[in-house]
C-alpha cells in the first residue's frame, strides 16, 4: 500500500518536472522569435515577457518535488557528520519532519491565496494583462507534494544524506 | 527589538539551519516564517511570504541562468566540447606542460561558451585528469590548473552566478557581465605563468613527451571546424549584448540556439543528449530558483527589523578606510565559502553588503566583481569548497587535502587579480564604460 503511494507519487513529481523541462525550450524558442520579429522591425508579441516570467516560476515550483526526491535541494553535511549516528538520525527524522510541517504550511497558504484570487479576479499588470490566481496555481500542489516526499524520508524508506549513502554530496 | 538582536536572529536562525542539515531553500522557509512571527503581524501577516516569494522569480532578468546552464550541457553531453578539446590539443606543439596550458586554454574557451562553473569543471576534470595521470603528471598539476580554470566561468560571461547576483543586488545585468571579460581573460594569463613557474621550479611535476606533428593543413582545418565556428555561439551571446541587438536577458536564448545549430551541423543533437541537458539544467536552475524565491523574503525581513540599516550604520560610522571594510566584507565571503555554496552566501550577504558598498562609494559593478572574484575563491576553499569535491569524484584515492594544496597556487593568482582590481577599476570598467547608457 505505502510502496504503491511512493510510486504514484515519484511519477506524479517525475511528471511534474518533465513539465518543467519542456518550458525550457518554450522559453527559448519565445524569446528567439520576439527579438527577431523586433530587429526585423515588426511589432513582437507583447506576452513573450509575461510567460517567460511565468514560466520561471512554473520552472522552479514543478521542478522541486522531484528535486526533494532526487536529493537535489542543496544541503550543507559537513557539520552533521561529526555527531555520533545515534544524534545524527534523530536530528535527519527532526529535519524531515520540520520541512514536511512547513511545505504543508505553505501549500496551506498558497491554496488561501489562489482561491482568494480566483474569487477576486485580480489581474497582474505586465507585458499583457494575467489573471493573479495563474501565479498560485502550481504553488499549492507543489509544495504539497513537496511536504508528501518529506513525509516519505520520515517513514525511514529513504535518506536525504550522502552520509547514509556512503558518498560526497555536499556542494551545488 | 535592536538592530544586532535582530540581526543575529535571523542570521543565526538561518547559519543554524544550515548547520543542522536543513537543505538551504527550506533552512530560509522555516527562518522567514519565525521571522514574520517576531517582526510582523504574525499568523495575519503569514500569506504575505508566499505572495512576496514570486515576486522575484517572476523576472525576465533571472531567464539566462537556466539558458546558460543548458548551454553548458549540451556542449558537454553532445560531445562538442570534446571536439573542441582535440582541436586545441593538435595546435599545441610540444611544449613542456603542455596538458597544462590545454587545460588554461581550453577552460577559458569554454569559458566564454558556458555559465556553469560545475559544467566546466567537471568536463576539464573528466577530459585532463586520466590523460595527466597517463603521461606521468604529478597529482599538483593535473588538479591545480583545472581547479583554477575551472571557476573562471563565474567570471567571464556568460557567467550564470553573475546574472543571479546582479538580479539580487539589483545591478546592470549587461555591464556585469562584460566587465567579467577582462578580468577573465588575465586571470587566464595569471594561471598560466603561475603554471610555468611551477614547471620552472619541478618540471619533473609534468613530463615532456612526443606529440604526432601536425602538419599546418590539419591546424587550419581543425581551426576552421572545431574552434572558428565556436565564435557564432559567442557573438550570439556577448556580440549580441555589446551591439544591443538583444539585452542580456534574450541574448543567452540566442546562445542556446547557436549551440543547437552548431550541434544539429556536426550531427551530435539526438533525442537522448537533449533530454539529458535538459534534466540537467532542471536539476540547477530549479534548486537555485527554489532558494531564491524563498530567501527574497528574508532579504525583505533583513531590512523590515532594521538589521540590515543598523549594520550599515554600524560599520561606516568607524573611522577607517573603506578598504579596511572590503577586507573585511572579503575575508566574511572567504569564511562563508569554507561551509556553503556560493547562492546561499550570495543571498545572506548581499542585503548587507551591497548598501554597504554603495554608501562607501564603490561602483556597484566593480563591487560585483570582486564579490564574484571572493565566491571563486570560496569554491576551492576547503571544507566546503564546491570544486574540490567535483575534483575528489574526478580522481580517485585523492585526499581533500591533496585537492586543497593543489589549488593553493592558483587562489593565490585569484588574489593578485583582486588587487589588481583594487589598484586599477579600469581592468574591470573600461569594457562597461563603453556600452553608453
Amino acid at each position: 500500500m505505502f510502496e504503491s503511494f511512493d510510486n504514484v507519487l515519484g511519477k506524479v513529481s517525475t511528471a511534474l518536472a518533465w513539465f518543467a523541462c519542456a518550458l525550457i525550450p518554450c522559453m527559448f524558442i519565445m524569446i528567439v522569435t520576439d527579438v527577431s520579429i523586433r530587429t526585423l522591425g515588426y511589432r513582437p508579441p507583447l506576452f513573450t515577457s509575461s510567460v517567460v516570467e511565468y514560466a520561471l516560476l512554473y520552472l522552479a515550483m514543478c521542478s522541486a518535488p522531484w528535486l526533494v526526491r532526487e536529493r537535489g535541494h542543496v544541503v550543507i553535511e559537513a557539520l552533521v557528520t561529526v555527531l555520533p549516528p545515534g544524534i545524527r538520525a534523530a536530528l535527519a527524522k527532526l529535519v524531515y519532519l520540520v520541512c514536511a510541517l512547513v511545505s504543508f504550511l505553505f501549500a496551506y497558504l498558497c491554496w488561501g491565496i489562489f482561491w482568494a484570487y480566483v474569487q477576486g479576479g485580480e489581474l497582474d499588470v505586465r507585458g499583457v494583462d494575467m489573471p493573479y490566481w495563474l501565479q498560485f496555481l502550481p504553488l499549492p500542489l507543489c509544495f504539497a507534494l513537496i511536504g508528501l516526499e518529506f513525509c516519505i524520508y520520515l517513514s525511514g524508506r529513504r535518506s536525504y544524506y550522502s552520509y547514509d549513502l556512503g558518498e560526497v554530496k555536499d556542494g551545488v | 527589538m535592536l538592530w544586532y538582536e535582530a540581526g543575529a536572529l535571523l542570521l543565526g536562525c538561518v547559519v543554524s539551519g544550515m548547520a543542522l542539515g536543513f537543505p538551504v531553500a527550506f533552512t530560509f522557509m522555516i527562518t522567514n516564517v519565525i521571522g514574520i512571527f517576531i517582526f510582523s503581524g504574525g499568523w495575519p501577516v503569514l500569506p504575505q511570504i508566499a505572495d512576496n516569494a514570486t515576486a522575484l522569480i517572476t523576472s525576465f532578468t533571472l531567464s539566462p541562468i537556466p539558458m546558460f546552464i543548458l548551454m553548458g550541457s549540451l556542449f558537454f553531453h553532445t560531445g562538442l566540447a570534446i571536439k573542441v578539446f582535440d582541436a586545441l590539443d593538435k595546435l599545441l606543439g610540444k611544449i613542456p606542460g603542455r596538458l597544462c596550458f590545454l587545460t588554461v586554454i581550453g577552460g577559458s574557451l569554454f569559458s566564454t561558451l558556458t555559465g556553469s562553473t560545475m559544467a566546466n569543471t567537471a568536463m576539464l576534470g573528466s577530459l585532463m585528469v586520466p590523460e595527466m595521470t597517463r603521461r606521468g603528471y604529478s597529482k599538483k598539476m593535473s588538479m591545480g590548473p583545472i581547479l583554477g580554470t575551472g571557476g573562471l566561468a563565474m567570471i567571464i560571461p556568460p557567467s550564470s552566478l553573475g546574472v543571479l547576483l546582479a538580479s539580487i543586488a539589483q545591478v546592470d545585468v549587461g555591464r556585469l557581465l562584460i566587465a567579467g571579460l577582462l578580468p577573465g581573460f588575465l586571470l587566464a594569463g595569471l594561471y598560466a605563468a603561475m603554471i610555468s613557474f611551477q614547471l620552472w621550479r619541478n618540471p619533473d611535476s609534468a613530463p615532456t613527451y612526443d606529440v604526432e606533428p601536425t602538419s599546418w593543413g590539419e591546424k587550419f582545418y581543425q581551426i576552421a571546424v572545431n574552434i572558428l565556428p565556436m565564435g557564432l555561439v559567442v557573438f550570439m551571446v556577448i556580440g549580441f549584448i555589446v551591439f544591443g541587438w538583444a539585452t542580456p536577458s534574450e541574448s543567452a536564448s540566442f546562445g542556446v540556439v547557436g549551440v543547437i545549430i552548431l550541434a544539429m551541423a556536426r550531427r551530435m543533437l539526438n533525442w537522448e543528449s537533449f533530454s539529458t541537458s535538459l534534466m540537467g539544467t532542471i536539476r540547477v536552475a530549479g534548486m537555485v530558483f527554489f532558494i531564491l524565491m524563498n530567501s527574497t523574503v528574508f532579504s525583505q525581513l533583513l531590512s523590515m527589523s532594521g538589521a540590515s540599516r543598523g549594520l550599515v550604520g554600524w560599520a561606516t560610522g568607524f573611522d577607517v578606510p573603506p578598504i579596511l571594510i572590503l577586507t573585511c566584507m572579503f575575508l566574511v565571503l572567504i569564511m562563508l565559502g569554507m561551509f556553503m555554496d556560493p547562492v546561499s552566501m550570495m543571498l545572506i550577504t548581499v542585503p548587507i553588503f551591497y548598501p554597504l558598498a554603495a554608501t562607501l562609494g564603490y561602483d556597484l559593478i566593480w563591487f560585483s566583481l570582486i564579490v564574484l572574484m571572493s565566491l571563486e575563491m570560496s569554491a576551492t576553499t576547503p571544507p566546503f569548497g564546491l570544486l574540490l569535491f567535483i575534483m575528489m569524484g574526478m580522481v580517485r584515492g585523492t585526499t581533500l587535502f591533496e585537492v586543497a594544496a593543489a589549488a593553493l597556487p592558483f587562489l593565490f593568482c585569484d588574489l593578485v587579480l583582486i588587487i589588481i582590481l583594487i589598484i586599477a577599476p579600469g581592468v574591470a570598467l573600461y569594457l562597461p564604460g563603453l556600452m553608453g547608457t
